[in-house]
């Protein structure tokens, strides 16, 4: 095999990620195996013989070397275990059936018996936006577009609590204003979900680490809290609101 | 190969302008979160965009240079809220050229002294375009100015603060435009497959010891470049939208390379405080107000945008649900690297096939884009930066981070002396998508044209204000000739479409449009 510029590298080594340094190895071997055969220097081959000779097939192939080692990939677009199912690891909490006991659960979620209230805190969270009241409603996982479309034929249900763990601005874009409040288990207060809440009004606390909450339950988030700020993340001031979940009528 | 192509200063100028475009590229990714969406594969789109542009932005702007020089562009750029601006020029045009150059890289599939013609070139383009655009505050990019963009002269400026309806939380107006904004946001996020580059934000500018104006630009919001709006958003009338807002009692002390703010205390609602509604493109003449002739007007204009903007996002957001993965992908890969298509429209040489198909080039590598690996390589290219070719010397602190890393690799200065290197990657190649074909409607300020119409127009409109007499006369000749005829014939021009300045010229002073507002 011809050997690469980058092959003598003083300071580079690998990859951090597993999955990454095992494609862009088999990618490296794939252009020294088509430099060695195609003959040419490399002035000839990087801008015009590699354009044929490093081909789609060579990629397929590189994706199909780790699934037969027995990987299953992670996914994040909805659409990606539900075109491949073969190639992801399954997709919980997407469905209706899924959704009567799927929880998030976080390692780091801040938990402890219910107060005198009846409160029983189930998590943590940051607040976007300073509210005068507490948020007060019932718990609706929305993990992929169907449930969004669900909702925005039927109509969002009256006090609904969005419990996400997307952080952006499309999933629930149809819908996102006819929330009562968001619980969003990603991002900060500066993501795309936070900017769009707190330019709807809409309480929300991003970055929620939490535990046992399903869906149907009763929640109060903690938006009387102050906001978390740009300085408090860059500072790593802790920040945060609570979440509890409340008794079921 | 020629070594005498190629001169040490040039090499010396590339590598500080890609070393600027590293460090502020690494700080404003590790000061924002991941971007993630359940909807779209975001970081699949993402490395695909980025090796379309190294594929293919040189020659496209090579060719936009044929009908205009960047720096005229920039010029362009200063009058209008079209998406030259940020994030799009000031960030993404060197930074995802040099991300899809990186990512090649660690494939073997470059040396770092390859293409370096175009590496120069494309470097070259965003410098002669960054220092025009910022003309006015004297600076390269708004990292340089300390987080700031006070891209605006006096007379728009002056037009813009006299111009605005002054409003309070609760009333009409707040609302109106409060909700307007809230949608119109969202919907630009929707528009650009959950990316932020639809939205921009610049200023501050000092209206009052307590106030500050900061405009808010909405763009690509019609039916115009994108396949995926056409039909949908039809009825959304402008194109480019921008809101002027004053604030009150809140500084912005962060507005940067992607167009967003920060402000001590955080910013409110309730601390807006006026606001005013403006579209423009490069066939306008500069900024056009929409609904200003009157309070009620605006509210009611704020109100009608609004149920627009809100019909067209549940219309395309069900478009969205509907496609294939690889529509998604092509969608968000083609909305990146056609960040900077808006150039093309300036100069009147755009063609759909350069900005809305995905290179050959480039496909080849889709098969790879499954979302761990897309994750993995993209979260260590731009916030581990993680991957080998990153990695330079150990006694190395990096900006921000302290660490032995760079996130672009310069161009050897061995390749003055001998070591082999490569110019070019060579032209536009042909390119393919899974998306409709565009419709032949691109919404303008002169009303819905085919795009023959729009390039034709394109060449041959000079916005008034930029007319050759007024090109060069910036706010330091006006400091010293003001009222002049000319001085005054060139603030009448902006000044034309005012509510309360036209004719005014150029002898009035911050506190005159205070008083002149009432």
């Amino acid at each position: 095999m011809a050997k690469l510029y980058v092959d003598s590298d003083k300071f580079g080594y690998q990859a951090a990620s597993p999955t990454v340094e095992a494609f862009h190895s088999a990618i490296k071997d794939i252009v020294r195996t088509k430099l060695a055969k195609s003959g040419s220097d490399w002035a000839s081959f990087v801008f015009d013989k590699s354009y044929e000779l490093v081909a789609a097939s060579d990629m397929r192939n590189v994706e199909k070397m780790l699934l037969d080692a027995g990987h299953k990939f992670d996914w994040s677009a909805a659409i990606s275990p539900r075109e491949r199912p073969d190639i992801y690891k399954p997709a919980a909490g997407t469905s209706d059936a899924d959704l009567k006991t799927f929880s998030f659960e976080h390692p780091d979620a801040k938990t402890a018996p219910a107060d005198k209230e009846g409160r029983e805190l189930r998590g943590i969270g940051d607040n976007v936006a300073k509210f005068p009241n507490n948020t007060v409603g019932i718990a609706h996982y929305i993990r992929s577009p169907d449930q969004v479309l669900k909702y925005l034929t039927e109509g969002v249900p009256a006090d609904a609590i969005a419990v996400i763990d997307d952080s952006g601005g499309t999933l629930t874009a149809p819908i996102l204003e006819h929330f009562k409040g968001v619980i969003c288990a990603g991002g900060s207060t500066r993501s795309h979900l936070g900017i769009l809440t707190r330019e709807y009004g809409v309480p929300c606390l991003m970055n929620a680490r939490i535990s046992g909450i399903r869906n149907g339950d009763p929640v109060e988030i903690e938006v009387t809290a102050a906001a978390k700020t740009a300085e408090a993340y860059q500072k790593g001031v802790e920040m945060t609101a609570n979440i509890w979940r409340l008794k079921r009528a | 190969m020629s070594q005498n192509r190629i001169s040490y200063a040039q090499l010396l100028e590339t590598n500080n302008l890609i070393q600027t475009c590293s460090d502020e590229t690494y700080w404003l990714c590790v000061t924002r979160t991941v971007q993630e969406s359940k909807l779209f594969p975001v970081p699949a789109y993402m490395m695909l965009s980025y090796l379309m542009a190294f594929y293919r932005y040189p020659s496209l702007l090579r060719k936009i240079e044929s009908g205009m020089l960047a720096e005229e562009i920039g010029d362009r750029a200063r009058n209008m809220g079209m998406k030259i601006q940020n994030p799009s020029i000031g960030w993404a045009l060197p930074g995802f050229y040099l991300l899809g150059r990186e990512w090649l890289i660690n494939l073997g599939l470059l040396k770092p002294t390859d293409a370096i013609e175009d590496v120069i070139y494309v470097m070259d383009f965003w410098k002669r375009f960054q220092l025009s655009w910022h003309r006015n505050d004297g600076h390269i990019t708004n990292k340089e100015f300390g987080h700031r963009a006070q891209i605006l002269p006096e007379s728009r400026l002056q037009v813009f603060h006299a111009d605005m309806y002054d409003c309070r939380a609760g009333d009409e107006l707040h609302q109106a435009a409060q909700a307007f904004m809230a949608s119109a946001s969202q919907y630009g996020f929707l528009i650009s497959c959950e990316s932020r580059i639809s939205l921009h934000n610049s200023g501050p500018y000092k209206l009052a010891d307590d106030r500050e104006l900061i405009i808010r630009d909405f763009m690509d919001l019609s039916e115009s470049d994108f396949p995926w709006l056409d039909d949908v958003a039809k009825g959304v009338p402008h194109n480019n939208i921008t809101v002027t807002m004053a604030v009150k009692d809140c500084h912005f002390y962060l507005v940067d390379d992607w167009g967003s703010f920060e402000s001590q205390p955080g910013f409110k609602a309730e601390q807006l405080v006026g606001v005013g509604l403006y579209t423009s493109d490069n066939l306008s003449d500069g900024y056009m107000p929409v609904g200003m002739d009157s309070r009620e007007e605006l509210i009611k204009t704020f109100r009608s945008l609004n149920d627009k903007i809100k019909d067209a996002t549940t219309q395309l957001w069900k478009r969205i649900a509907g496609w294939k993965r690889d529509q998604m992908i092509d969608a968000g890969a083609i909305t990146y690297f056609a960040i900077i298509k808006d150039l093309s429209h300036v100069a009147g040489v755009y063609d759909v096939h350069d900005w809305m198909k995905i290179d050959e080039r480039a496909e080849r590598f889709r098969p790879l884009l499954n979302d761990e690996f897309s994750r993995d390589a993209l979260g260590e290219l731009v916030g581990l930066v993680s991957h080998p070719s990153q990695q330079v010397m150990e006694y190395t602190m990096a900006q921000h981070s302290n660490k032995p890393t760079r996130m672009y690799s310069n161009i050897p200065y061995a390749v003055l002396k001998g070591e082999p290197y490569t110019v070019t990657c060579g032209p536009v190649y042909p390119g393919v998508t899974c998306l409709p074909e565009k419709k032949d409607a691109y919404n303008t300020t002169r009303g819905t044209i085919t795009l023959a119409e729009y390039n034709r127009l394109s060449q041959e409109t000079v916005p008034p204000v930029l007319a050759e007499k007024y090109r060069y006369l910036c706010d330091n000749w006006v400091k010293y000739h003001a009222g002049t005829p000319l001085a005054d014939d060139m603030y009448k021009v902006d000044q034309a479409h005012s509510r309360r300045l036209k004719g005014k010229g150029s002898m009035l002073k911050r506190a005159d449009i205070e008083k002149l507002r009432g």
